[in-house]
């Protein structure tokens, strides 16, 4: 029954049904063919999203959205080229770094890739940077968005794997900060190739005067992070803390949001969350499906009578996971994998809260692999490029992306 | 024909879209409530399920809008790279099979709720009926939609078209 699930999902997906209705259609067929009673689909639904933890999920979007448009993203980037700038090609590191800046008040990477792409790709076509080179560099900073805290995957790896949020969140500091390293030696080289122009002067007054203009958005991850690490909220309401942070530095400080635009956006981020829960909500079904039929409990019996040395095998679950990356979206594949792949990790002796950290960083990964690759599709649409260019040029920095997530994998660092 | 059933799924999207924002500013506003009446005076018991209940409607309706504007996540690269007639024998026989699952789940969805109905919730003993409702309403929504899309694809007209954040 399982085969007939899987062919139906593979079929539905690639005559380009929406990911949410190929899950839900596929699950609910074979499991009336298994004679199961079809009232397990709401039942299912409704408990899959019936959690407080995913309230962070629409409050960390609309925080990133918020945040994403007008002077807090702008004035970050100045921030960040007031210190970098005078390196050559020094625009370069200031994308990177406004990514893992931006990544720790967003938790998605296409938010986190818009940002950062609004506000750097006109100053960087300006400067001579080779505009796809540019863009895909973007795109590429856009993964550490799920990386660095707050991270919607992280979230939802941490519902289904009943972890603490916090506690992945804390885990992804160190990987999202060893990404941008990764990004900004590939720049860097690029950079001096291409004999890239330096940017603002080094000189510690502009440094200083832009960190004052920047502060209102530098505070930002201070106090969600702050309060989730010091316990004073839970991650949910530390969520809500950054969106009224958001509403209230935009309208009254920067004045740079209208009432109508707030509607907007709060729309908008309805819908986007809507797009990610109702993944969620027809994923829960699958995964309902699978384990009654145990089908992870027989992919660890298999993979384990593949070989039973665990670097071997923790090389071929992070395989799966690009591979499943590449042509399903984060949510989807968060949601069919964890549940498959946990018990099989958890025989191996991989750390709960440092396989969320494998998969969510493998999965991350799968945003800049065409042909499902929001952020290179958000880069493209941002830089007006063509998306074939931007992939060509997105190669160095995916195979940096690929060198950090092996050393993520094999160096079992748990705070 | 085509013109009204034009003026009915921008109808669609015209009321929902107010609804969608409602249920964010309830779940920005509840969550708040929250935080202050616990730092500053005694917690409020049930502003957890409010905010559980809401980020339910706003799934469901916010899925019928992200319907309505093209926006929901698909593999699309294979459809799009068949010869014309394919491709629209490949589109029908998706619309099919999506209007398909969205019928099934408004009905299953509709017994689920009455099956449900006599449930009270925990702290506000609020009926589920009005929980579980939502997800036969939306599907019936999504339904009707898709039935548009079959309908336009019959007619010759272009696929929906996505509108994204960006291009709005």
């Amino acid at each position: 029954m399982s085969l007939v699930l899987a062919g139906l999902f593979v079929v539905f997906l690639v005559m380009g049904i929406p990911v949410a209705i190929v899950i839900g259609a596929a699950s609910m067929t074979a499991l009336n063919l298994s004679g199961v009673p079809l009232m397990v689909v709401p039942q299912q639904m409704f408990s899959g999203i019936n959690s407080f933890a995913f309230v962070a999920v629409p409050m960390f979007i609309l925080a990133g959205d918020i945040m994403a448009q007008g002077e807090i993203s702008k004035r970050l980037v100045a921030f960040a080229d007031s210190m970098f700038g005078f390196i050559k090609g020094g625009l370069s590191i200031v994308s990177v770094l406004a990514g893992m800046f931006f990544a720790a008040i967003s938790g998605s990477g296409a938010a986190t890739t818009a940002a950062v792409g609004a506000s750097l790709v006109p100053e960087l076509k300006r400067k001579g940077y080779d505009p796809a080179a540019a863009a895909s560099l973007i795109a590429a900073s856009g993964t550490i968005g799920v990386v660095i805290p707050p991270s919607v995957p992280m979230i939802i790896y941490a519902v289904i794997a009943q972890e603490s949020v916090a506690k992945l969140f804390l885990n992804g500091f160190i990987p999202g900060v060893a990404m941008g390293i990764g990004l900004i030696a590939i720049a860097l080289v690029q950079g001096h190739r291409r004999a890239y122009p330096r940017g603002t002067p080094f000189n510690l007054s502009t440094i200083w005067r832009t960190l004052l203009s920047a502060s209102w958005g530098l505070m930002a991850p201070l106090l969600i992070l702050g309060g989730i690490f010091s316990g004073v909220f839970t991650p949910s309401e530390a969520a809500v803390v950054a969106v009224n942070y958001a509403i209230i530095v935009s309208l009254f400080i920067y004045r740079d949001l209208t009432l109508k635009g707030l509607y907007q956006i709060m729309m908008r981020a309805g819908v986007t969350t809507a797009v990610i829960m109702f993944v969620i909500a027809s994923s829960s079904v699958l995964s309902w499906a699978l384990s009654s039929w145990q089908v992870p409990s027989a992919i660890a019996e298999y993979a384990l009578s593949l070989s039973s040395n665990p670097y071997v095998l923790l090389l071929l679950i992070m395989a799966l996971i690009l591979v499943t990356g590449v042509f399903l979206e984060t949510a989807s594949a968060l949601i069919i994998l964890t549940p498959m792949l946990l018990p099989l990790a958890m025989q191996l002796g991989i750390d709960t809260v440092h396989f969320g950290i494998i998969i969510v960083v493998g999965l991350a990964i799968g945003m800049v692999t065409p042909p499902v690759a929001i952020n290179l599709f958000v880069a493209s649409t941002t830089a007006n490029l063509p998306i074939e260019r931007i992939t060509k040029a997105v190669f160095p920095y995916l195979m940096a992306l690929i060198f950090v997530y092996l050393m993520i994998a094999f160096v079992p660092l748990v705070l | 024909m085509l013109k009204v059933l034009a003026w009915m799924d921008r109808g669609v999207g015209e009321v929902l879209k107010p609804v969608v924002f409602a249920g964010m500013i309830g779940l920005t506003g509840v969550i708040t409530l929250q935080i202050v009446s616990r730092v500053f005076f005694t917690s409020v018991g049930w502003t957890e399920e409010v905010a559980r209940f809401l980020l339910i409607w706003i799934t469901f309706l916010g899925a019928a809008l992200a319907f309505q504007q093209g926006r929901h996540i698909a593999v699309a690269l294979l459809r799009d790279s068949l010869p014309l007639t394919l491709r629209r024998i490949v589109s029908g026989a998706g619309i099919v099979v999506t209007f398909t699952f969205l019928v099934t789940l408004a009905v299953i969805g509709w017994r689920y709720m009455n099956m449900q109905s006599y449930q009270k919730s925990p702290s506000l003993r609020l009926s589920m009926t009005y929980i579980y409702a939502v997800m036969p309403l939306a599907s019936a929504i999504m339904a009707g939609l898709s039935l548009i899309d079959l309908i336009r694809l019959l007619a010759g007209q272009a696929p929906r078209e996505t509108r994204t954040e960006l291009n709005e």
